[in-house]
């Protein structure tokens, strides 16, 4: 009988051409547009470490000037980064299970051939817990010790590009590199790792790529090396060598914990005011107590807001925009049914029960729904094409994930039979007979 | 002109004109706010930098191994940028103005860190600087040659005497005052003059509201990464940039050349998510009008063919042509009038919405009346064709089929 009522409909809807292309084509669009806002939406909350979103712990503590806050317009909130000395003590005191003080920084890469041109990277200086910390995937070696960390060791781990760039992507690993006029030892090369949104710094572009390599955050003091990222100071204060600028109160280093659960929360933060208490009596911190650690998603939706408010605007209109679509389905849909009152008074005549009609009726817009849908999507993949494009963003950074498929063609069908609905109850009130008079 | 049985008659079949009505509300609402935001968008992407943005170029050089002389490849290197035909002025800066990079302070008229600073860019230039950007000194003096210092990040800061404010700095700093002439005080409360004043200049982050509040003060930074700021002859830009780039990687093989690009690149690169945003929501607007006219037009057309046999029989009955096309205009307008005033409402609840929740500047209600003028032309436009038709309907039609 399904089968019946699909051939009914495609034959219906053959019927009339114009009115059914509009239809599916207003589907179509609606579902488009608002799968590809939807889909930009969902890449921005989605979360990027579900196994640990819930464990790992930005950390802010507030050693901001003493007569304003950091941020004017949200003063509750401490910096968002830290000074360097306080992530080398934190670091030294390490209390949770794992820890990393972190910032972007830049290499130059001379090459030892004559025409292989030297080249600048960026570089993420970490520590060694940053791999295992955030689940990096290694294709070569691995990531380094606390020893290596402690001997503030010249060791590199190199992203598969940069690996594929510098040594054709073969096993690189004990091979030497030449920064910045150090020789460095490339201890491992990671696999394509991209987490979206890049949690673990949003502060330097929560949808920026991975950098280019990693080396220890102990070699910043000895190889003086500046940060590329943000950094901010509210003190004036004498920064003329790097070793003053290392101890000055300007806050640019990230620093993230990862605590045994969730539960720990807690017990971190009274660590911290601890720490923050013992600085004090040094005469710093002279803000009130105000530490807060942040897990990865609080620290991106609420501390740094990373999903931008026009995203949210256009998912609003967007859905809007889906609303007139449908609103249109219905009017021609209705408009449709006037014009089938002699076929189905005919039916009727010839013994189909009002189900009957009923169910064909929605049949064939359900058939309507399911084909906007997938046009829809088709759509919806182009216009993600547009807004990468738009905002050049890096290729493949937002992608029509399953759920949102699926969403999309249940959306199309769903809201076309409910859309259908009134038009096909309409339809199934016909009387028998009374329309075949006028043939 | 008779509305009664227009209107028995919508009424009598209310649920389509209703859908109708309800369509062209939200599309109102759609549009208007959209339109609101697109034109917003627009008017920020096209203000005024106050900067010669075509016509300037931008560099970044990075030198290394231990033995590369910062200093003396920054002097080279304009020299050798300088000597270029084409080339008017160039200058190493500290940051780069548009890029969405550089460096701020806050800067006070009296000697006190418990009162608010004014935020402000802060850049350091040559004396070819102003020339370099394009910018427009309005009263005061450049710097002189003779106050442009190499700056060593490892040397103990020195007094700076002479700074150039723009207008917008100046009047914050001294909102009843003229302050060329004036004291500015640092952070670290270190005393300058203010020795000029740019009328409009517009800094490095065009999203910041502080973003026409800049300082300069004079001197070539030695920095890791050089930044040259070069302004050439009117229509050379294009022709020039690859010529830069080859004497600059040529001259000296110690460092590396990151880009030589069109400062216009970099600043459009910084409207990007405005021009993004006014592009989607025009394209959204234009599907939305389409789908409205053509749904209004469908559903037009097929009221003529089902009214076929009414027409003919107020035809028969004396009725003119022009009165069947009034018939559907007026209808039409009825429709168009109660979709308008419910549009007018959902347009309301939205922009509040888009001013409580986003912070977006308050919908300028002129826009209300002009959309639905504009929506009122365009329904009547989508009907005039089927009504046209309908009376083209014989009287005769209307006894054949009896």
């Amino acid at each position: 009988m399904f089968a019946y009522y699909i051939k009914l409909a495609t034959k219906s809807m053959r019927r009339n051409p114009m009115m059914t292309g509009l239809m599916i084509a207003a589907v179509a669009v609606g579902i488009g547009l608002s799968m590809t806002t939807l889909s930009v939406y969902y890449m921005m909350n989605s979360d990027p470490i579900p196994a640990k979103s819930d464990k790992l712990f930005a950390i802010t503590m507030d050693s901001w000037d003493p007569l304003r806050p950091f941020e004017e317009n949200r003063p509750e909130l401490a910096p968002h980064q830290v000074t360097h000395g306080d992530a080398e003590r934190l670091l030294a005191i390490g209390y949770g299970k794992r820890q990393t003080a972190m910032f972007e920084s830049s290499f130059i890469i001379e090459q030892d051939s004559e025409d292989a041109m030297p080249f600048e990277v960026s570089a993420r200086v970490t520590d060694g817990d940053f791999f295992p910390m955030f689940n990096v995937p290694f294709i070569y070696g691995g990531g380094w010790d606390e020893s290596t960390d402690k001997a503030a060791e010249t060791v590199v781990v190199l992203t598969k590009a940069l690996n594929e760039k510098l040594f054709g992507g073969v096993d690189s690993v004990g091979k030497e590199l030449t920064m910045n006029g150090a020789t460095f030892r490339v201890v491992g090369v990671i696999d394509r790792w991209e987490p979206t949104p890049r949690f673990y710094d949003p502060i330097n572009g929560a949808f920026n790529e991975v950098n280019d390599l990693f080396v220890p955050f102990s070699l910043t003091r000895p190889l003086e090396l500046n940060s590329i990222g943000s950094d901010w100071g509210w003190k004036a204060e004498e920064t003329t060598t790097f070793e003053q600028w290392l101890n000055s109160e300007a806050v640019w280093i990230q620093y993230y914990t990862e605590l045994e659960s969730p539960g720990q929360r807690g017990a971190y933060e009274a660590h911290l005011n601890a720490y923050v208490e013992e600085q004090k009596t040094l005469g710093r911190f002279e803000r009130p107590m105000n530490n807060r650690i942040y897990n990865v998603m609080e620290w991106m939706m609420d501390y740094h807001q990373i999903v931008a408010d026009d995203t949210k605007v256009l998912l609003g209109l967007s859905f809007l925009f889906l609303m007139v679509c449908l609103l249109s389905t219905i009017t021609l849909m209705l408009t449709k049914f006037v014009g089938k009152k002699s076929e189905t008074s005919l039916r009727r005549a010839l013994g189909a029960s009002k189900k009957a009609i009923f169910k064909q009726q929605i049949v064939e817009v359900a058939v309507i729904g399911f084909s906007g849908g997938l046009l829809g999507l088709g759509l919806a993949r182009f216009g993600l094409e547009g807004i990468e494009f738009l905002y050049e963003a890096p290729p493949g950074l937002v992608r029509l994930d399953w759920v949102v498929m699926v969403a999309a063609i249940t959306l199309a069908i769903a809201s076309s039979v409910a859309a259908g609905l009134y038009p096909a109850w309409r339809v199934c009130q016909v009387a028998p007979a009374t329309q075949l008079k006028a043939q | 002109m008779h509305f009664g049985p227009i209107i028995s008659s919508l009424l009598r079949n209310k649920t389509g004109p209703l859908l109708v009505a309800l369509q062209i509300a939200v599309t109102l609402a759609i549009v208007i706010n959209s339109l609101f935001i697109i034109l917003q968008r627009v008017e920020k992407i096209n203000r005024d930098s106050g900067i010669d943005v075509d016509n300037v170029i931008i560099s970044y050089v990075r030198g290394f191994g231990s033995d590369f002389d910062v200093a003396s490849s920054i002097t080279s290197d304009i020299d050798l940028i300088k000597s270029i035909p084409g080339v008017i002025a160039a200058t190493v800066a500290n940051a780069i103005p548009l890029t969405g990079s550089g460096s701020a302070t806050g800067l006070r008229a009296v000697p006190d860190p418990a009162l608010d600073a004014a935020s402000t860019g802060r850049y350091q230039w040559s004396d070819d600087g102003l020339d370099a950007l394009g910018v427009e000194l309005t009263r005061g003096r450049n710097f002189y040659p003779e106050e442009v210092d190499y700056h060593f990040p490892n040397e103990p800061s020195k007094p700076i005497p002479s700074v150039i404010v723009t207008q917008a700095l100046a009047d914050e700093l001294y909102p009843d005052d003229d302050a060329l002439g004036k004291p500015v005080y640092w952070g670290d409360m270190q005393q300058s003059t203010i020795i000029g004043i740019i009328g409009h200049m517009h800094g490095s982050w065009v999203n910041w509201d502080k973003l026409g509040n800049v300082v300069v003060h004079p001197g070539k930074p030695v920095q890791t990464t050089n930044k040259y700021i070069i302004r050439v002859q009117p229509g050379m830009r294009d022709e020039l940039i690859p010529i830069i780039e080859q004497r600059l990687a040529e001259s000296n093989r110690h460092r590396v050349v990151k880009r030589v690009s069109a400062l216009a690149d970099a600043a459009a690169g910084s409207y990007r998510s405005d021009r993004g945003m006014a592009i989607i929501l025009s394209i959204v607007i234009s599907l939305l009008i389409g789908i409205t006219a053509l749904v209004i037009i469908g559903l037009s057309s097929f009221h003529v063919t089902q009214r076929t046999k009414q027409i003919g029989t107020r035809r028969a009955l004396g009725a003119k042509r022009r009165d069947i096309i009034l018939q559907f205009v007026a209808e039409n307008w009825i429709i168009t009038a109660v979709g308008g005033l419910l549009g007018a409402v959902l347009t309301v609840v939205i922009a509040y919405w888009l001013e409580t929740s986003f912070s977006l500047p308050r919908l300028d209600w002129n826009y209300l009346p002009i959309g639905i003028v504009t929506l009122w032309i365009l329904s009547t436009l989508a009907v005039i064709e089927p009504a046209r038709r309908a009376a083209a309907v014989p009287p005769a039609v209307a006894t054949r089929s009896i």
